[in-house]
């Protein structure tokens, strides 16, 4: 009998994010199914939930016709179903036999474990793999090919494999390496396991997958087999749409004002002296790869981080902020970049989330708070930023991850800032939602406001910025303009650095 | 279109939870009252309940600091000693010809200053409130005997012993000091600006520090608090007792810390109330005494104890699974 794996509605959910939205889809012995999507599809949510490190919220789970509950990754590895992930989950000091029969080493009566039987038993199946390895070898001493084949053969060595799931496999691998893999993926699926192989790469997939399955955003797109669409109406179906006109459509801007905010020799102990100015109406961007330190230069300003040289001037006057509570009352605010840790207050309501930073506002001389006042300015941040909740009492972890940046946003705009520094605003949002906080950081600009945009979407921060200001490791590299920005060069000067660019 | 009859549901069932917990605890505390009063008749009395009253008014003091504390995730195990260090140095000022007030002062400022070492060792030095309030539980333990060289200091001065005798409307000051600083400090945690600093800092502190709050002058004020509330509650307990006695008031933070909890504060902070707090202070009081009354065996009345500290911590436990899971709906619904 073939083997027959099938997901049935699948749904999957997270305080405030839906990761994986009425997902069905059905696999069989001896095929290649591949899952496309972009990062935060809903692919890794997938996997964990075949592998059963998570468990859905709904939906049907079915092998071979039977509903699985797997509680934990070990349940679905003895009903036949393996993952293979990024991270090589194998011990570097043991030998490759150690580690393919981990946890189940022949051994006597005795339980004293025979060494040589289980040498015996993994060079078969490296034979059978055509590998040139020795069972005996610490896996340490193997290249990164190898160790994965070491965990395939391990998923392998189970009588009862029925799936082996991939996740981006080829991440780290060279071409001939990638080739031999391609060759085990082919006996396996001769020999009819299912075979679900999680990659973004066109390339892989038109020469591996016979079926291929698009999610987005959670959600199930559609299936298709070997040859049936082009690689660009691939593409298309991954994206659902071209993001350009969202860009195209916004109402920036036109009337830059004079300097806002002049930042000389800004230094912490995370980041070098740097200076920049910001202007009046203007949308700053700033970009560059993870570590660069943006954040860094910004969390200094707002003395989040001690600053340890510069001055910051603040329409001409300079101002010192000790403490992001300084930088409050200065006027400038950051939303910062990861709202689970360092935004969302996850014992309150929407109200609370709101009125943090406006406890001065709301209170009376001595401190009292004036419930009425509360209520107004809740009800004017979910007014104004259309935060869909059903009332403002509701703890702030139940809305949607872009509602939660709303509230966050709300409660920054209600202090009256001078400049709004958004760091990553759109991360984990869904796009729907990006393109209405892109209207509202056009909105910002338009009032007055100097917007500095952190984001590492390189269209964001082309699509939204005046001006775009490149840092690479912990120094400000380059600045281009709206007009002369692509990806290309922004991303050259991200990487190798300034200088090379202007000439 | 029925959306909104849905939600006005859905709030009344959040109301109801909430509503259910404090029943909870009151259901406990009738059944506590009826299983002792059935085997002692003489514990539902006005008397005993009195009496009762009058031995949680130390409890009640520290549980007011350990509300705060625990609310704002942090905590303090230096109670008991401090009290105890309290109450000796008090009388023993006062056994020095030292007049009653000044006395008075001189104890609430060490005592405040005990307070704000622990915030210090809790700031500065980044201890976990947990063991840095232990360093001080084992040090003022030894400074409350060292000052008087392990014996206890008796009082003689009239005020003093006015303070532990003197009753208005039937009631003793004591209790009325439990009494006033419960709504005091009710007030201040649910209506005030301070108030809302303590659950943001609970809920979220490198949040609430971002979002323009400075949590650790708040974790100063609220060990100080702590530690006044201390001196304040050790000198009464003084006063009843007519000496101060270095080796009172142990176990004092571990009966406050098990009513805290017990009256729905979150141990990993950011939740709870005072009306709680009081219901647990009045449940723990009631079965410490009724241990007590019933004879039962004080070395049983530790396990009893360590089983009803167990209790609220799971109840804790469920409270927090039962959030995670109302939200996880609530985010289903909103999806």
């Amino acid at each position: 009998m073939k083997s027959m794996l099938e997901f049935r509605n699948i749904s999957k959910y997270f305080p405030g994010v839906v990761a994986l939205d009425n997902i069905s889809f059905q696999a069989s012995g001896g095929e290649v199914l591949a899952l496309l999507g972009e990062n935060g599809a809903g692919k890794s949510t997938l996997l964990k939930i075949l592998n059963g490190d998570y468990q859905p919220d709904r939906g049907q789970y079915l092998l071979n016709g039977i509903e699985k509950h797997f509680r934990t990754p070990h349940e679905a590895i003895e009903d036949g179903v393996s993952v293979i992930y990024q991270e090589r989950q194998i011990l570097m000091e043991l030998s490759v036999a150690e580690n393919i029969y981990l946890g189940r080493m022949p051994c006597s009566k005795m339980g004293i474990i025979n060494t040589r039987l289980a040498n015996k038993m993994a060079q078969k199946i490296i034979s059978d793999f055509g590998l040139p390895i020795s069972p005996q070898t610490k896996v340490k001493d193997l290249s990164i090919a190898y160790q994965q084949m070491v965990e395939i053969m391990k998923a392998y060595s189970r009588e009862n494999l029925k799936v082996i799931c991939f996740d981006e496999p080829t991440a780290s691998l060279s071409d001939s390496e990638i080739q031999s893999l391609f060759g085990v993926i082919r006996k396996l699926k001769r020999e009819g396991k299912i075979i679900i192989y999680v990659s973004h790469r066109m390339e892989e997939l038109k020469e591996i997958a016979d079926k291929t399955t698009v999610l987005k955003d959670g959600r199930y797109v559609a299936t298709v087999t070997k040859g049936e669409v082009s690689e660009k109406e691939l593409i298309k179906m991954m994206v659902g749409r071209d993001l350009g006109n969202v860009y195209k459509d916004l109402d920036r801007n036109k009337s830059i004002g004079d300097v806002l905010l002049e930042v000389k020799n800004v230094s912490s102990n995370y980041v070098k002296e740097n200076s920049f100015h910001l202007r009046r109406g203007e949308i700053l961007g700033f970009s560059g790869l993870v570590g660069a330190g943006r954040t860094e230069l910004m969390r200094a300003i707002i003395g989040a981080d001690h600053m340890r040289t510069g001055e910051v001037f603040l329409e001409g006057k300079k101002i010192v902020n000790k403490s992001p509570k300084d930088a409050m009352d200065n006027g400038i605010v950051m939303v910062p970049e990861d709202r689970k840790t360092q935004g969302i207050l996850s014992n309150l309501s929407v109200k609370g989330n709101i009125n943090i930073s406006l406890l001065d506002k709301n209170s009376n001389k001595i401190g009292i708070m004036n419930p009425e006042k509360e209520k107004k300015s809740a009800a004017d941040g979910i007014h104004e930023f259309h935060i869909k909740t059903p009332s403002p009492d509701k703890n702030a972890l139940e809305l949607s991850g872009g509602n939660q940046q709303k509230c966050i946003v709300a409660r920054w705009i209600a202090t009256h800032p001078k400049v709004l520094i958004l760091d990553e605003p759109t991360k984990g949002i869904d796009v729907g939602a990006k393109s209405e906080f892109y209207q509202m950081i056009c909105g910002f600009a338009k009032k007055g406001l100097g917007v500095i945009l952190i984001s590492s979407e390189l269209p964001e921060v082309i699509g939204l910025s005046d001006r775009i200001i490149i840092m690479k490791s912990l120094k400000i590299v380059g600045e281009v303009s709206h007009e002369e920005a692509t990806e290309d060069r922004i991303l050259s000067m991200s990487m190798i650095g300034g200088n090379n660019v202007h000439e | 279109m029925n959306e909104p009859a849905k939600e006005g549901s859905y709030s009344n069932r959040m109301v109801h939870t909430i509503h259910s917990e404090k029943l909870v605890l009151l259901v406990a505390i009738i059944i506590v009252f009826i299983l002792f009063s059935s085997i002692n008749k003489n514990f539902f009395t006005i008397t005993n309940i009195i009496n009762i009253l009058v031995a949680a008014s130390l409890v009640g003091l520290v549980a007011i600091g350990h509300t705060y504390l625990i609310i704002a995730a942090q905590n303090d195990l230096s109670p008991g000693s401090l009290a105890a260090f309290s109450g000796t140095l008090c009388a023993l000022l006062v056994s020095l010809e030292i007049p009653f007030f000044p006395s008075i002062l001189i104890t609430l400022i060490a005592a405040a200053g005990v307070g704000l070492f622990n915030a210090w060792m809790v700031n500065k030095i980044r201890l976990d409130p947990f063991i840095a309030t232990l360093v001080t539980q084992a040090i003022f333990r030894g400074f409350a005997y060292i000052i008087c060289d392990g014996k206890p200091v008796a009082i003689s001065d009239p005020s003093f012993l006015y303070l532990g005798k003197a009753r208005f409307l039937q009631i003793p000051v004591s209790v009325w000091i439990m009494i006033i600083a419960i709504v005091v400090f009710g007030f201040i945690l649910a209506k005030t600006k301070f108030g809302r600093s303590i659950y943001a800092i609970g809920g979220n502190k490198t949040a609430a520090r971002l979002a323009g709050l400075n949590p650790q002058r708040i974790i100063v004020i609220c060990f100080v608090m702590m530690g006044l509330l201390c001196g304040i509650g050790g000198i009464v307990f003084a006063a009843r007792m007519n000496s101060g006695q270095p080796a009172a008031n142990i176990n004092l933070e571990f009966d406050s810390i098990t009513a805290v909890i017990l009256g729905g504060v979150s141990f990993t902070g950011g939740v709870g109330t005072m009306g709680g707090t009081v219901l647990g202070i009045i449940l723990i009081q009631a079965f410490n005494t009724g241990l007590i009354m019933v004879n039962v065996p004080s070395f049983w009345q530790y396990v009893a104890r360590g089983a009803l500290l167990l209790f609220a911590l799971t109840t804790d436990y469920l409270r927090k699974e039962k959030r995670k899971k109302n939200l996880l709906a609530a985010s289903m619904r909103n999806a």
